[in-house]
């Protein structure tokens, strides 16, 4: 109530005085506009690129992936791999401190990943991706060994990620649950300062970061839905980074003169999935048909800028496990025809495509892929289908239709994590099976800990797929960033993650 | 003073004519209906050549088959949810309004309770459910307005039932339905026609919000809102693809408002429909 | 005493409403999709004992009765409790709140800066051009889909003149566009009922015989014609206000605006119940009350609506 008193005063009072235009940016200080509020600053309670881009600012994991997606030491100095992939040893890095002065150590790792693997890790989304850890024993203070309930060939990467984010012991015990959601502290480049819901969050510089401080005095993250909106923001001064920037916006960014088109190679994908199962595409030749009506090259030119690639398999050139000798099929609608009719599917028959409203550039690339369905004699129809209804009912229960659209950024870049999802029994992607074959060849690498062959398996697994057409890949987009020209050293990374310690603004 | 109430039923009869006429005859105008994409000739400017007189879409398709075709969902929208309301309303009003009692006290609390929900939020929450759709949108939009016709009529009837004529009709023991649909209800028309007017402008406007908030409709059908949805991202490097169905919406939705002004002026003197 | 029982009948059904409407909304929010899977969505490897675990930690298992129970006891005693992805609600609620009603109500006053002046001038000058143009103009602003009339507003002002923020809640500069967007369309009615009702007290006995004493024109608006519009505008804006609220929704989005409407639309997608039932209920209560409030004042003011 107070606040509401407080802002009527302020507007009040304003309303008297003249009134400016947006006010201008703070020195030192840069300003993002992204989508979406994470809303929870907590590591183990997310899975949102919105959260990582604010908060791998804030804290930091026993190791880093940097801009190359090589690992690199974070709060762990090194590492070794010990007892055949069942054990691994961190030394960790001496004098290091929480925003708040508790000291960094083993115990705070020991009570990050107890934290995470227990109750209260429990109840968010973070724990299954970290079940192959058994426990966490504090050797000394500054060593700790990881013992593992299994083998994971993909763990390093994963204590880069979201949930391994490590925590401090002593603030969160005195404190609460609750408020470490809202009041978030980590060992990261900038301390948090404020946080109001829905609008935005301010972050300061941390002078004594371990990597040394950052460029910047500050960092504040708004939270704009609307693209438009975004844009807006962009091109009167508001803000200087958008993230998450339209497709259809970048031919005015890349026309504004107060700003530009920072672009990355991504892990988003997009593809088409089919319904192998009671459906007329149950047919391989039917699905290569279809695979075959569908220029992506043109789809990326006209709605994706060109900022993209097309693919082949459900994975990008940067994904491990990516093959560049396997091509898709060609666009050839004379042989889709062809084969269309051997299948004996008549002209005009009808089919429907099942995707998640809200994406503007995939609802036009829908729009357009039922034209080229159309030019091979198909009738397609759409079905945009609400994000959780579409994700908790129409998938994982095969209720979709002849196609479903199939996006996925797999932050690990490793195929395994997209293509065990999408092809191996009984997981939510895969609703109507694939074969005996598929499934011994993901649980194969999953047992491997010889990453060569595990790339060697993941190439045949993409090519199986391939050949029975289970999906129509369609492009591996850009990730594209609108930045103002007063910013200075941004260099985006592939997995989405702004880590902003060396950009700078001009005054 | 009478010439220029005038002006407002000629201007509103002249766009709705217009633009009615054009949408009535789409199928024969643009058989396609809109629908024919070409990838080269995405975004064409507007006023640059005879195949697309008003520019394209991202996708290739001319604006003006769409603007013309695309009015076929808005008056669709407009116009069945406001007789469905309409139709339910009235016999529920005359039910209550003549027999009071459990019909009155059902329809009142009933309305209380409409009153008291907003209506987009209530949609989104019935579409999460449903799943979205022109059909569903209708459905909820007679849900939702029903209730004004029910109270309009029900008050009319309160009124009505004292009168001389209605009472005499009653002492020659004729049948309460021929009082109600033979005497009450022709007496209750007037305030009946100019809401459903406003509403079907109201609903149309309705229409186009909810496609906004991404509740609408199959994308490949063309509508004004999906349209306007759509088009938003390229507001600034091709406005012509918000701005002719923004236009159309606008102008559909001033000459409905014009006609529903000139009817109260007309129809309803006492201001039941204020 | 008739208008006690009135009243407490009044009140009553209000109670109704209210206990009605958070039953629907409690229950028709969790036919709309689970919250577990909207937690895991993007999550590798769930399994249905995930699920099951994020459901028992959620409350999710218990009867229904009993949540909505709890649900219920929260909003009486004001433990609004956490939500399932935003911790406390209480705070989230009051600052959307806020900031909601600060727009409705600035809304409203830039809707009566213009109505006012031009209904009494339309009013005055009856008949004439002006009038005329006045109520085409008034049904012209009506005839706006409100989301685009924001949009323009936003690239003329913001992204063109570069005069005026296009989002979010920086000062006061930014209620101008999301208010004038919304006082367009309460603009026309409002314009409407001033005139009509000034129209009304214009041509009544008591006017006549006011000016037949020698007051002013001036005089005759401002004390009583202007009087009578008030009380028509308040009854007006009392039933318009659910209406109202349905459609900052809209408008809050396109502005980014940190409201109600905002806060419910993102609860929906991520299947937040108790953030949902929280706003629903308490829009629902607001507009009750502000209804019962001028059906009790109507009433004060002219008892023959009792007999109703």
């Amino acid at each position: 109530m107070t606040d509401l008193k407080s802002r009527l005063l302020i507007a009040a009072l304003a309303a008297t005085t003249a009134l400016t235009a947006a006010p201008a940016l703070a020195e030192g200080t840069l300003t993002v506009a992204q989508r979406q509020d994470p809303a929870n600053w907590d590591p183990v309670d997310t899975f949102l690129v919105a959260w990582g881009s604010v908060a791998s600012n804030i804290y930091d994991g026993l190791v880093r992936r940097d801009e190359n997606l090589d690992l690199q030491p974070g709060l762990a100095e090194s590492w070794e791999v010990l007892d055949e992939g069942m054990r691994i040893r961190f030394q960790l890095r001496e004098g290091v401190q929480f925003h708040n002065g508790e000291p960094f150590n083993a115990e705070a790792v020991k009570y990050t990943f107890d934290r995470l693997l227990g109750e209260v890790g429990g109840a968010g989304p973070q724990q299954s991706n970290y079940t192959t850890i058994d426990r966490v024993e504090v050797v000394d203070a500054t060593t700790v060994d990881f013992h593992m309930a299994q083998p994971d060939p993909v763990i390093l990467t994963k204590l880069s990620g979201y949930g391994a984010m490590i925590v401090p012991p002593q603030y969160i015990e005195e404190n609460g649950q609750e408020h470490f959601d809202m009041n978030p502290v980590g060992t990261g480049p900038f301390k948090f300062v404020s946080y109001e819901q829905g609008a935005r969050i301010e972050l300061k510089a941390n002078a004594d970061y371990f990597e040394g401080a950052p460029e910047l005095d500050g960092l504040v993250f708004r939270f704009i839905r609307e693209d438009a909106t975004r844009l807006a923001e962009l091109q009167s001064g508001g803000v200087d980074l958008v993230s998450d920037v339209a497709f259809s916006a970048v031919p005015t960014i890349e026309a504004a003169d107060n700003a530009g088109i920072v672009a990355v190679a991504g892990p988003s994908i997009y593809s088409l999935a089919l319904r192998t199962k009671d459906a007329v595409t149950e047919d391989v030749r039917v699905r290569r048909a279809l695979n075959m009506a569908i220029d992506k090259q043109a789809l990326i030119d006209a709605f994706l800028a060109g900022r993209g690639s097309p693919i082949a398999s459900l994975q990008g050139e940067l994904s491990f496990g990516h093959d560049p000798e396997l091509e898709g099929y060609p666009f050839d609608p004379q042989q889709a025809m062809a084969l269309l009719e051997e299948a004996g599917v008549a002209p005009g028959t009808e089919m429907t495509i099942d995707y998640r409203a809200g994406n503007s550039t995939f609802n036009e690339v829908a729009q357009a892929l039922t034209g080229f369905f159309a030019a091979v004699g198909l009738n397609v129809g759409l079905n945009p289908i609400e994000d959780g209804v579409f994700l908790n009912e129409i998938v994982p229960q095969g209720r979709t239709n002849e196609m479903y659209q199939f996006s996925w950024g797999g932050w690990t870049f490793d195929f395994d994590n997209t293509a065990y999802l999408t092809y191996h029994e009984g997981e939510k992607w895969n609703p109507y099976g694939t074969s005996d074959e598929m499934n011994a060849l993901l649980d194969e690498q999953r047992q491997s800990p010889d990453q060569k062959l595990r790339e060697e398996i993941l190439q045949k697994v993409a090519q199986l797929a391939h050949e029975e057409a289970y999906h129509i890949p369609l492009y591996n987009e850009e990730t594209v960033y609108a930045v103002a020209d007063r910013v200075e050293g941004f260099v985006p990374a592939p997995d989405k993650r702004l880590r902003l310690t060396d950009v700078s603004v001009a005054e | 003073m009478t010439g220029f109430k005038n002006f407002e039923f000629v201007a509103g009869l002249v766009l709705i004519v217009l633009i009615g006429g054009a949408v009535a005859l789409s199928g024969l105008l643009f058989p396609d209906g809109g629908r024919a994409m070409d990838l080269t000739a995405r975004l064409t400017a507007p006023f640059t050549g005879w195949n697309h007189p008003l520019g394209t879409d991202p996708l290739g398709r001319d604006i003006l088959a769409r603007v013309v075709v695309g009015g076929r969902v808005s008056f669709f929208v407009g116009i069945v949810s406001a007789l469905g309301a309409v139709v339910i309303g009235t016999v529920v009003g005359l039910l209550a309004g003549y027999y009071r009692g459990p019909w009155d006290m059902f329809l009142m609390r009933f309305a209380d309770i409409q009153l008291a929900l907003p209506f987009i939020l209530l949609a989104m929450t019935v579409i999460a459910i449903i799943g979205p759709g022109l059909d569903r949108i209708i459905v909820l939009m007679i849900v939702a307005q029903w209730v004004q016709y029910a109270r309009l009529i029900r008050g009319s009837v309160f009124s009505l039932r004292q009168a001389e004529f209605v009472q005499a009709a009653q002492s020659y023991g004729l049948p309460d339905r021929k009082i109600l649909f033979g005497h009450i209800l022709p007496n209750a028309m007037g305030p009946l026609v100019i809401l459903a007017t406003l509403n079907v402008a109201n609903n149309i406007l309705l229409e186009s919000s909810l496609t906004f908030l991404g509740l609408g409709i199959d994308p490949l059908v063309p509508s004004w809102g999906g349209m306007l949805a759509d088009g938003r991202n390229y507001i600034q490097t091709a406005p012509w693809v918000t701005i002719f169905p923004g236009l159309a919406i606008m102008l559909t939705v001033l000459g409905l408002n014009l006609l529903g002004d000139w009817l109260r002026d007309r129809l309803d003197p006492l201001g039941a429909t204020k | 005493m008739p208008i006690l029982s009135f009243i407490l009948k009044r009140v009553i059904q209000a109670g109704f409403v209210l206990v009605a409407v958070t039953l629907f909304v409690s229950f028709a929010i969790r036919l709309t999709g689970d919250p577990a899977v909207m937690m895991l969505r993007e999550s590798a490897n769930v399994t249905p004992e995930d699920l099951a675990r994020i459901r028992e930690g959620l409350g999710l298992n218990r009867p229904f009765l009993v949540q909505y129970g709890d649900f219920i006891g929260g909003l009486l005693t004001g433990e609004l409790g956490n939500s399932f992805f935003r911790g406390a609600i209480a705070p989230l609620i009051s600052g959307a709140l806020g900031a909601t009603l600060l727009l409705a109500l600035t809304s409203l006053a830039v809707s009566l800066l213009i109505s006012v002046p031009l209904g009494i001038y339309a009013a005055t000058h009856r008949g004439s051009f002006g009038d005329q143009l006045v109520r085409v103009l008034s049904l012209a602003g009506l005839s706006f889909p409100n989301f685009w009339l924001g949009i323009m507003l936003v690239l003329i002002f913001s992204v063109t003149l570069r005069w005026l923020p296009p989002s979010g809640f920086i000062g006061p500069q930014s209620l101008i566009m999301p208010a004038v967007t919304i006082g367009v369309i309460l603009t026309s009615t409002n314009l409407r009922i001033v005139r009509t009702t000034m129209l009304d007290v214009l041509s009544s006995q008591f006017i006549m015989v006011a000016r037949a004493k020698g007051l002013s024109q001036t005089a005759v608006i401002y004390k009583h014609a202007l009087r009578n519009s008030s009380i028509a505008l308040v009854t007006y804006l009392g039933l318009q206000f659910g209406s109202l609220m349905g459609g900052l929704v809209v408008v809050e989005l396109v502005f980014n605006w940190p409201g109600m409407g905002t806060l419910a639309i993102e609860a929906i997608a991520q299947r937040d119940y108790p953030i949902l039932q929280t706003v629903i209920s308490i829009l629902a209560v607001l507009i009750v009350a502000v209804n019962l409030l001028v059906d009790l004042t109507y009433m004060l003011l002219d008892p023959r609506i009792r007999l109703e």
